[in-house]
Formats: C-alpha cells, sequence, structure tokens
C-alpha cells in the first residue's frame, strides 16, 4: 500500500480502494458459493483437461492441466496416468502416479509432453480411484504446417480429369429454373434448379434468391455442397446480397434416380474403376453448377464461394482445385483426404471400403487406394489457387486433423485454417460467422 | 473594431469546420460497396454567446456578443472498387454574429472537399483501417467570414470496427487527420475523433452513438498576435450525442447535439443537427 500513495494521487486511491472493494465482495460471494457446496454423500469427483494452447497446437512441448476436484466425503487414493498415441494407435508416451486427494479438495496436475516430432496425437488422462474411474480423451498438434503426405499424386492426375471435363462439356446441360412460390417467403423465392450432367445423369438443386424490384440487380453466389447422403434443402436467410445454391449431387437427395445406393454402399460405388467411381460423376455435378451459375444473367459470375462440410468441404476443395472460376473455397471437415493414410486411422470409410473390397472378386485395397489416388483431396487442393479457408476439429474420427493438414499445407493459395480442438466431426458458429465475414468483404459486399 | 472582426473570423471559421468535421466522421470510416452511392444532406445550427482566450479562460463575448451559424451541407460518397472510393462535400453557410451596436452577416458557398478513401486492411473481417486523403479548395474569394481562402490538402487514418455489447450490435471509429492548408499563413491542423454507437434492436433500425473529438490548430504566425492569422491558433474538443433512426436500409434519419468542452481561442458553442443517409440505387 505505501507502493500505491507513493505514486497514486488521493482520488487514484479512492478508486483502487473501490476496486479493491467490489473484488473483495465478489471474492467473497465465490467463497462462500463453494462454501454452501461442501462434500457430501451426493457429490461426486469431475475432471477437466485444459489444453494450455488455444487451438491445441503446439511447437515443441505440448502442455495441459488436468484437474481433479473431490466433492465425495471422503478422500480419494488411486492413480492419474495418462498415455499419449499417434493418430494410428502407436503409443508413445504414457506416465502414471499415486494421488491422493481429501474430501472437498481440488488437484491440479500439469503435464508436460515434449519431443515430438510434427504431426497429431491422441492423448487420453484416466483417473483410477477409491470410488470414481474415468477417462478423458483430447488431441493436439505440434507443428502442424510441417506434416506431408508419404503418398505421391498420380502423374496423369491433371490429365485425367482433363478429360472427365471435356466429357461433361459434351453434355447438353439443358438448365431448368422453377419457381416454386410454396417455399419461398416474404424476401426470398425459392426455385428448383435442375440440369444434366457427366453421362446425361439429372441432376437437381435449389437456388434462393432475395426479391427485388430491380431487373438489373446481380448477386454473389454461395454454393452449398451436400454431405454424405445428404438431402440438401432451399436455404432461405436473410442476406439481401446473396444468391444461394444448394446441389443435390448424383445419387443423393432430389438427385437419386439410376444411383440409389443404400447409405454406406454409396462411397464405394464403382470403386474398382477409376473412371466409373461414382466421385467422379459427383465431382463433375459440381462443375456442371458452376456451370449454371455462368447461365444466369442475374448472378455475378466472378463472386462464386464454393462451400461445405464433410463430403461438401472434400467436394468444394475438389472443384476449387478443377475450376478457376471458383472465387471462394470453404472447407469444413472435409472427407477423403491423404486417403491412404486414413487406413487404421479412422474406421469409416474405410470400413465401407474394405467391406466392399471383400464382396468384389479380385479387388483389392492396393487396387482401390490406386483408384483413390485420382479422387484424394489432398491432390486437388494442390491446384487449390482461390483464397480458402478450411475448419477442422481434433477430434474428428472421420476427418483426422493430421489428413486435413496435409491437404491444408499443399494448397498454394492464400489460405486459413480454423481448429477446434474440443470438437470431432463439426465445426463451431465462429466459422460460421467468420466464413460470412470473409465472402462479404472479398466480394466487397460492404 | 479590429478585435471584433478577428473574433469574427475565428468564430466563422471554427464553426465551419466542426459543422463539417461532424457530418462525415463514420461515413468514410468503413469501405463502401462498389458501385453504391451514399448521399449525406444535413442541415446544422451552430450557437455560441462566450469563448475561451489564448489561455482557455472562458468569457462570455464582449457587448452581449453572440455569434449563430446554419450549415447546409452535402456529402457524397461512391465505391470505385473494394479498396477505393470517392467522396465529395459541397457546404452552404450563413453565419451572423451580433452585438450591442454591431452586426455582421456572411453567407456564401465556402471550402469544397474531395477525396478518397483507401481500404488499407482488416482484422478478421471486423476491424477496418482506411486511409483518405482530400483536397480542400475554397469556392469564394477574400471573405474570411466563410474561410481561410486557401486551398489546402488532408491525410487521414481512420480505425473502425463492429462488435456486441448486451446483445446488440456496436460500432467505433477512431480517426486522425492531419490538414494543411497552403499559403504563406496557412495552418497545420490535427483533426481527431472517437465515436462509439449501439443499435437499439437487433435491426439496425435505431441505433445512439456517442463521439469526442476536437481540432489541434497551428500556424507558423503566431508570433504577430494582433494579425488575425494568429487566430489560426486554435484549439477545442467537443462532445456530440446522436439518434439515428433507419426507415429502410435506403434511407435513415440522424438528429445530433453537441457541445464544446473545452478550447482555446475559440467560442464555446452549442449545435444541433439533422442529416439524411441515402442510398439511392440498391
Amino acid at each position: 500500500m505505501r507502493h500505491l500513495t507513493k505514486y497514486f494521487t488521493a482520488n487514484h486511491l479512492f478508486r483502487a480502494f473501490s476496486l479493491l472493494l467490489i473484488l473483495a465482495v465478489f471474492n467473497w460471494q465465490s467463497v462462500t458459493a463453494q462454501a454452501k457446496k461442501p462434500a457430501n454423500a451426493d457429490g461426486d469427483v469431475s475432471t477437466e483437461v485444459v489444453i494450455h494452447d488455444g487451438d491445441g497446437i503446439f511447437n515443441s512441448v505440448a502442455s495441459f492441466t488436468f484437474s481433479v476436484k473431490n466433492r465425495l466425503p471422503t478422500d480419494q487414493n488411486g492413480t492419474v496416468s495418462y498415455e499419449v498415441k499417434t493418430e494410428k494407435g502407436d503409443k508413445v508416451l504414457d506416465k502414471s502416479m499415486d494421488v491422493h486427494i481429501s474430501s472437498g479438495a481440488d488437484k491440479d496436475i500439469d503435464v508436460a509432453v515434449p519431443n515430438l516430432k510434427p504431426g497429431f496425437y491422441k492423448i487420453n488422462f484416466m483417473i483410477n480411484v477409491t470410488e470414481y474411474d474415468d477417462t478423458t480423451r483430447r488431441a493436439f498438434g505440434i507443428r502442424p504446417k510441417e506434416i506431408t503426405s508419404e503418398h505421391a499424386r498420380p502423374a496423369d492426375f491433371d490429365a485425367f480429369w482433363q478429360k472427365a471435363k471435356d466429357d461433361l462439356a459434351k453434355v447438353k446441360p439443358n438448365f431448368k429454373v422453377t419457381l416454386v412460390p410454396k417455399k419461398g417467403t416474404e424476401d426470398r423465392n425459392v426455385y428448383e434448379i435442375q440440369m444434366q450432367s457427366l453421362d446425361n445423369y439429372t441432376i437437381r438443386g435449389w437456388m434462393t434468391l432475395p426479391k427485388t424490384t430491380n431487373p438489373h440487380r446481380k448477386f454473389a453466389v454461395l454454393l452449398g455442397l451436400p454431405g454424405y447422403q445428404v438431402d440438401l434443402d432451399p436455404i432461405l436467410g436473410s442476406d439481401p446480397d446473396l444468391a444461394i445454391i444448394t446441389l443435390n449431387t448424383r445419387g443423393q437427395g432430389t438427385s437419386r434416380g439410376p444411383i440409389d445406393t443404400r447409405r454406406d454402399e454409396f462411397i464405394s460405388y464403382h470403386v474398382e474403376d477409376k473412371d466409373r467411381y461414382v466421385m467422379k460423376g459427383v465431382i463433375m455435378d459440381c462443375l456442371r453448377a458452376i456451370d449454371f451459375v455462368y447461365s444466369q444473367p442475374n448472378l455475378v459470375h466472378d463472386n462464386i464461394m464454393v462451400s461445405g462440410g464433410s463430403m461438401g468441404g472434400y467436394l468444394a476443395i475438389a472443384v476449387a482445385g478443377l475450376d478457376k472460376r471458383v472465387n471462394l473455397c470453404s472447407a469444413q471437415n472435409p472427407i477423403m483426404c491423404d486417403i491412404r493414410g486414413l487406413n487404421g486411422e479412422v474406421d469409416w470409410p474405410m470400413s465401407s471400403l474394405k467391406k466392399y473390397v471383400a464382396t468384389q472378386p479380385g479387388l483389392t485395397m492396393d487396387k482401390v487406394f490406386g483408384n483413390l489416388d485420382y479422387y484424394d483431396g489432398k491432390n486437388f487442393a494442390q491446384d487449390v489457387t482461390c483464397p480458402s479457408l478450411m475448419g477442422i476439429g481434433l477430434l474428428d474420427p472421420f476427418a483426422p486433423p493430421n489428413n486435413e493438414y496435409v491437404t491444408y499445407n499443399v494448397i498454394p493459395g492464400k489460405k486459413r485454417i480454423m481448429v477446434f480442438k474440443d470438437l470431432a466431426h463439426e465445426i463451431s458458429g465462429k466459422y460460421k460467422e467468420l466464413e460470412g465475414r470473409w465472402m462479404r468483404d472479398t466480394f466487397a459486399l460492404f | 473594431m479590429r478585435l471584433k472582426k478577428a473574433h469574427i473570423k475565428i468564430l466563422l471559421a471554427i464553426v465551419l469546420l466542426t459543422a463539417l468535421f461532424q457530418q462525415k466522421s463514420h461515413a468514410q470510416s468503413f469501405p463502401v460497396r462498389p458501385g453504391r452511392l451514399l448521399l449525406n444532406p444535413s442541415v446544422t445550427y451552430f450557437f455560441a454567446t462566450k469563448g475561451w482566450d489564448s489561455l482557455s479562460v472562458l468569457k462570455p463575448f464582449a457587448n452581449n456578443g453572440k455569434f449563430t451559424s446554419t450549415t447546409y451541407n452535402m456529402a457524397a460518397q461512391y465505391g470505385i472498387s473494394r479498396r477505393w472510393s470517392v467522396f465529395a462535400q459541397l457546404p452552404y453557410v450563413t453565419n451572423s454574429f451580433t452585438q450591442t451596436g454591431y452586426a455582421n452577416h456572411n453567407s456564401g458557398l465556402t471550402d469544397l472537399e474531395t477525396g478518397i478513401n483507401y481500404y488499407l486492411a482488416n482484422i478478421d473481417y471486423i476491424y477496418y483501417f482506411m486511409l483518405h486523403g482530400t483536397v480542400i479548395t475554397p469556392l469564394y474569394k477574400d471573405n474570411p467570414g466563410l474561410g481561410y481562402g486557401l486551398t489546402g490538402a488532408e491525410l487521414k487514418l481512420s480505425f473502425a470496427g463492429s462488435g456486441h455489447l448486451f446483445g446488440n450490435h456496436t460500432f467505433f471509429t477512431l480517426e486522425d487527420g492531419i490538414r494543411q492548408y497552403f499559403g504563406s499563413q496557412g495552418p497545420w491542423q490535427n483533426r481527431y475523433s472517437g465515436t462509439f454507437g449501439m443499435s437499439l434492436d437487433q435491426k439496425f433500425m435505431n441505433q445512439v452513438s456517442v463521439s469526442l473529438g476536437g481540432f489541434y490548430s497551428k500556424s507558423d504566425f503566431k508570433a504577430f498576435n494582433v494579425n488575425p492569422a494568429t487566430e489560426k491558433n486554435f484549439a477545442f474538443n467537443q462532445v456530440t450525442l446522436s439518434y439515428g433512426h433507419s426507415f429502410t436500409h435506403e434511407f435513415s434519419v440522424f438528429v445530433s447535439g453537441g457541445t464544446f468542452i473545452s478550447g482555446r481561442n475559440t467560442g464555446d458553442g452549442s449545435s444541433a443537427s439533422l442529416s439524411l443517409v441515402l442510398r439511392p440505387f440498391k
């Protein structure tokens, strides 16, 4: 206090005292709140893992705090242990320690994990005490921008997809736009759109446009791409500047037809032949949707953002890599990235592919991986030159962070990634907020 | 009489500066959509019956002196591209300074301001840095009641952003500009302002804001304190409260009230203004 008086005026002192008083009141409330919840028979042991980085990404030493609160009326004795594994499950480190946690007490255990190679790791914290057992699973990354794939892109990758685009160009699109008044709102019109795609397959989707009295008004475009076996509906929203197109690619939603598989069989449909694999048509369907945008005079042709999650994220990367008419690419939790690296890391889609291989005489996983090299998200990403945004979850069981970063790292264009350390196959609202601001800024929709 | 004229000159000059200063503040702090035209007509009434002297001592004007001024201003801004926009503003002023046994009236077009805005950078597409270049062209000659009569130029940096508070949208702008009037007696000025605003509803139909801003003006000719040029040395700070209502996305009305809170060599005045924001083309 003497130091304070040395530097502060009486007025400052009064303010400082007031602040201290306020803090003291809050602190008292905090203490009393704790005192009001003493350990009792209805109490419990609870745990929490704090990762000491906002994104769970470390440069060298990964650090955590494992906190235990004992609200039981009895002391707890036992062990707290943790183990670090690679994403493929190889154990890197494990440690265990004896703990004694008195009734009503808290215990914080700081953990530092040094000397790991670049990559993502799983860390499990286990507590095994007198009346409580639990495991908390988390993941973290070490210098992920240094992660690279061990698997090369096929030498004829570009030629393969150029031929696919040439084949698509031979199909007359026959674009149809049909107003669907009953789906519209006060602010937006809803249209069903239809077009012919590769192999003359009929695909459908939706377009919603803000109502306007200006016949010359043009709208920037958000092209929403579908997740795995998702039936996309029209997206309405209230954005007065944006046309929103949602596409149901072949075999999904309103574009089921000749391709009408069971849910788990779609991913392996004709995977034995890279020229007939279902994803070839699906990706070409997305390019046809870009053709559709260019056919519409009321859409701004150089303001196209492709966006999607899961398979939609994968398609966003594929389309942005193959079609330079795309201006922004937003991929959330894209699947099928560094596909060979997924083997041993994830259950799906490997389980579906292996199940299919088992039913096809003569077909091997090597052959399937060879075909899927032409469909690997990381191989499309190498050609994504438009600005891109990617969102990943460190606990994602289908699109693991290693594979996502392999893909992200090879994107040559301007890019940004949002990492959600506590999420699995999802992204938070913060991503969508940023995506919206990014799009509006890039398209100058101030 | 000479002192009276000097007083008049500074009061007129400052009221012009302050009235226009308020009008163009935050509209320029954010980028403008290419092809979009923003029109901002306004009228501002200013009055003062006392002033601060060179030692910042506040005194009533001598002989029941009263200064009033009405400024009619038309400002426009047009988006050229994502990064560039242009702006212009044309003010017309009527001034009156009365004392017992004395009256002076003045009116006319004053300083035309034209310029460009450049969108420098952003932080997370929430906070924007803009650079503004302005040329000041006097539309009168030999009429100190309407301004310095000097060509000038200004370079200004602004920082603006938006956010949320108590569930409502908020915005802020911070601006600082250096202006130089050319010529042997031309002052340089530092013009600064900070604004914080908040919507009163989720659709931004109603908003309130508070601004704090001011000038610091300095001339090299301060040694000649009986020369009118010395009155180019002045400073003030003012606070302004505004309320805005958007009738549609294309039409909003703002009312503002402001008052000086400190000064040197300037009148202690208050102002009220009414302005419209129009977006004639969707």
